[in-house]
């Protein structure tokens, strides 16, 4: 497939008003409402190439169905890297990844994946095909359609090619464990938030037993990622021990070989379902917060007999929640009021996960933003005959 | 009447109506417009929206502007309209060190925020070197960058959400973290056409443990751009990489006394941020690249008033200009980055076939040239030229595949060499989100667009 044959494989659906589910890897299929049932999919996967490798300007152009790990892969080889942090990078996409606006745990260090796009080219829905940025690292020509694009969960165009801006790969990934018991979670977790030298992650883990690598204790554990210098590895190891030292951690673990797989199967753990038998939420927030929605959302499971894993990204502030019951019944018959319990709590929790079939009828987006009718009235400008992920986004763009 | 009402809303002392007051806002710092029909200096966002449904019920369009630092036309009206002045709205409205936040004004200063902040340990990234009289909400309008956005990104990078008057004069919020569109991204280098941004979150930054600044000499700009090349190649990005030719070096040590060599053909100003213990392995892989590439010297500052000196040379640079040339025309572009050898060639010798003297000081890591032509307005055929070589630039850069702003913006002056860059599609795209935020063309009209002359319609096809 070429980007021209995209553009017309949308101007055709759009002639014939056949609503397209667009799918890249299908990673993150567990978010957005549902697509329409006689929606046509339309994938982006054979639109796999790189465009323009440049390294010495430090940018890469690529086609938007490009794999993470293979794009990875061919920055590793000049020791960059795009710090896009989604789950299962293997098959994740490039455009995937950044039309649902996905967020991981190194933002907080290196910036968002939107803030690595220089440039982009999307298909709409007539079939035209509009440009936007450049190779350049600056530039303000017009307005940031690229970043408009970002987030917009493919209901505004498909991103056919993106020009992105890359970064040095870090000389070190050091991993941290530990064990945390609940009278040094407060103080650990704050310390590893506000130390001098900037951990690269920090996440306080219940649960996800399966997925994430850690000590096992009763009451969860910590895992800080170190990415830096040679130079800078020995001062940020010890000041991280004594940080957590301080903070009564008793023991830290430390692995060098396999932390970066360690840090990639955190970054499963994100979507990664129990079957159907599980709802993944995650709450935004202020790192100061985090603790508390995390502490409030396991107690609210545990109101509603619902087992819970939490990730607590303590950088950023996130939370992200799974809940999950003993077999499919048993999770629809309480999905829909925790839905309710837990937006009257956190109004922001947006779903990220699940195959339950209940996910059609919970908050996936949380709370409605303030600019929804613009964002209704900018649908309607680039798609007026809603053919590209109708109903999928908020407020049921 | 459209004074009256305007006084009525505001009162007499934040409307300005004489002919010499509306004078002085018909020009920016380089270019000419026309005065608009009144100026206001509306004190809250509540006045901002009741100007705005005035001047719709009059028929006005209305141009946002922060301190008049802008260098092409973007805050200077062009046809006539409301000028709404946002010097009155310059405060920091809340500060969160915990979270590293702060809500603010449009009209706050620049430098005024960095410095609210700094007793916390914090700044703000952006810096554009007019940062002691440039405003948020003109930085945030332009997308501003500045000498540190090498690594610390440019406004986009660093505004969290915005309260925006729309054309109706309602307002409306958006924040990066909401689930839907990116109406931040959207709404951050839209020139003021897109809404009135009233106040706005941004995001600070924690002071680095260690900076450090070094000075190094070439004998011409060629071996200065391979060596910026060189360094970017290696993955190395110092928090700034500045360049300065032999002419804008001469100009600024006469300004300044700052402490820049006089007798070499380019001079690299580098610094590097972050960690004690990175300093001394960054200082010495840079100085092996830039010995490599032929640098006559390598010499680090000594201390912060060295690097203060030199950081104040640097971004006093443009006045400097005055020393040797009673005017200058100062062209933004930007190029990919290995590609810039080639481009400084190009302004050379677009300089020399139109027998103009030309000065460079520019960010280099980025590609971003800002190439100043000097000339004496009074020479009719002089100016002709220096317009003519701009243009030249432009298509230069957009050969080298560049683009014809990298932090200035398009305003009204660089709108019809939008169309060298972009397809008709790719503005109709942009039209479209036009269409939403502003579809009678109320906000800063002939702006960013191409006008109809050179684009016939830069309209989205109604699908």
């Amino acid at each position: 497939m070429t980007i021209e044959e995209l553009a017309a494989t949308l101007g055709e659906a759009q002639r014939e008003r056949t609503p397209l589910t667009i799918v890249g890897g299908n990673t993150l299929r567990g978010m957005g409402r549902p697509g329409a049932p006689d929606a046509r999919v339309l994938s982006t996967r054979a639109l796999a190439e790189v465009i323009e490798d440049a390294p010495a300007d430090l940018t890469i152009a690529v086609q938007g169905g490009m794999s993470l790990r293979a794009l990875a892969q061919r920055l590793g080889a000049h020791g960059t890297q795009i710090p896009f942090d989604a789950p299962f990078a293997g098959e994740a996409t490039v455009g995937g990844t950044l039309a649902a606006g996905w967020l991981g745990p190194r933002r907080h260090l290196y910036g968002r994946p939107r803030d690595f796009v220089i440039g982009s080219t999307i298909a709409l829905a007539d079939g035209s095909i509009a440009r936007a940025g450049g190779m350049v690292v600056k530039n303000v020509s017009g307005y940031d359609m690229s970043r408009l694009y970002v987030g917009s969960f493919g209901t505004l165009g498909v991103l056919a090619r993106v020009n992105l801006k890359t970064i040095a790969a870090p000389e070190r990934t050091r991993l941290f464990t530990m064990r945390l018991p609940e009278y040094t979670r407060t103080r650990a977790i704050a310390a590893l938030a506000t130390m001098r030298i900037v951990p690269a992650a920090v996440l306080w883990v219940e649960g996800f037993k399966q997925q994430i690598d850690g000590e096992d204790g009763a009451e969860g554990r910590l895992l800080a990622f170190v990415e830096c210098s040679d130079a800078m590895l020995e001062r940020a190891t010890r000041e991280l021990r004594s940080a957590l030292g301080r903070a009564g951690v008793p023991e830290t673990r430390v692995v060098d070989a396999g932390a970066r797989e360690a840090f990639e199967r955190v970054l499963d753990a994100y979507v990664a379902n129990v079957g159907e038998r599980s709802i993944t939420y995650r709450i935004g927030g202020f790192p100061d917060e985090a603790e508390a929605t995390a502490l409030e959302a396991l107690a609210l499971a545990q109101r509603f007999e619902l087992r819970s894993d939490t990730l607590l990204d303590a950088m950023n502030g996130d939370v992200i929640l799974r809940v999950s019951d003993l077999d499919a019944r048993a999770l629809g018959a309480k999905i829909e009021m925790f839905d309710d319990a837990l937006h009257d709590l956190r109004p922001q929790a947006i779903v990220v996960a699940g195959e339950h079939p209940s996910r059609a009828l919970l908050q996936v987006w949380g709370a409605p933003p303030d600019a929804l009718a613009r964002m209704r009235a900018l649908k309607e400008r680039f798609d007026p005959h809603g053919i590209l992920n109708p109903g999928r986004f908020v407020g049921g763009l | 009447m459209l004074h009256e009402r305007l006084i009525d809303a505001l009162g007499a002392d934040a409307v300005k109506t004489a002919p010499e007051d509306l004078a002085v806002y018909s020009f920016d710092a380089y270019t000419a417009g026309r005065p608009p029909a009144a100026v206001v200096l509306p004190r809250t966002t509540h006045e901002v929206s009741a100007v705005v449904r005035i001047a719709r019920d009059c028929g006005e369009p209305i141009v946002p502007r922060g301190a008049g630092t802008g260098l092409c036309g973007g805050a200077v009206p062009v046809a006539g309209g409301l000028v709404i002045s946002f010097a009155r709205m310059n405060r920091v409205l809340e500060f969160d060190p915990v979270r590293r936040r702060a809500r603010v004004q449009p009209g706050l200063v620049n430098l005024d925020l960095s410095t609210h902040v700094a007793p916390s340990g914090l700044f703000y990234a952006p810096d554009p070197s007019s940062q002691k009289v440039s405003t948020i909400g003109g930085n945030i309008a332009t997308n501003a960058g500045g000498p540190h956005c090498l690594s610390y990104g440019t406004t986009i990078n660093h505004v969290l959400g915005l309260e925006v008057v729309d054309e109706r004069g309602e307002v409306f919020y958006t924040t990066i973290d909401d689930a839907g569109y990116d109406l931040t991204a959207a709404l951050v280098g839209s020139e003021g056409t897109l809404g009135i941004v009233t106040s706005a979150w941004v995001r600070l930054m924690r002071a680095p443990e260690a900076v450090r600044v070094w000075l190094a000499t070439f004998p011409d700009v060629d071996a200065a751009s391979d060596a910026v090349s060189a360094i970017i190649a290696a993955g190395m990005v110092p928090t700034a990489l500045e360049m300065m030719d032999r002419v804008a070096a001469q100009a600024v040590e006469a300004a300044f006394h700052a402490g820049y060599p006089t007798d070499c053909g380019a001079v690299l100003l580098i610094e590097t941020a972050g960690y004690d213990d990175d300093m001394d392995a960054c200082e010495s892989e840079l100085a092996r690249i830039v010995r490599e590439r032929g640098a006559l010297s390598w010499r680090a500052a000594r201390s912060q008033a060295e690097r203060d000196a030199l950081w104040a040379g640097r971004k006093g640079a443009a006045g400097a200009m005055g020393r040797i040339s009673p005017n200058y025309y100062l062209q933004d572009v930007c190029v990919r980055r290995s590609t810039l050898p080639k481009a400084l060639h190009a302004v050379e010798q677009i300089a020399h076939t139109y027998g103009l003297t030309v000065a460079n000081v520019f960010h280099a890591g980025d590609g971003n040239l800002h190439p100043m032509l000097c000339y004496d307005r009074r020479d009719a055929r002089a100016v002709q030229a220096v317009i003519e070589s701009g243009n030249e630039i432009l298509r230069a850069a957009i050969e080298l595949g560049g683009t014809v702003s990298g932090e200035h913006g398009i305003g009204f002056e660089k709108r019809d060499a939008m169309t060298a860059v972009y397809s008709t599609a790719d503005l109709a795209a942009m039209a479209r989100v036009r269409d939403v935020f502003d579809p009678a063309r109320a906000l800063n009209p002939e702006k960013i667009f191409p006008s109809g002359a050179s684009c016939p319609e830069v309209k989205a096809p109604s699908a």
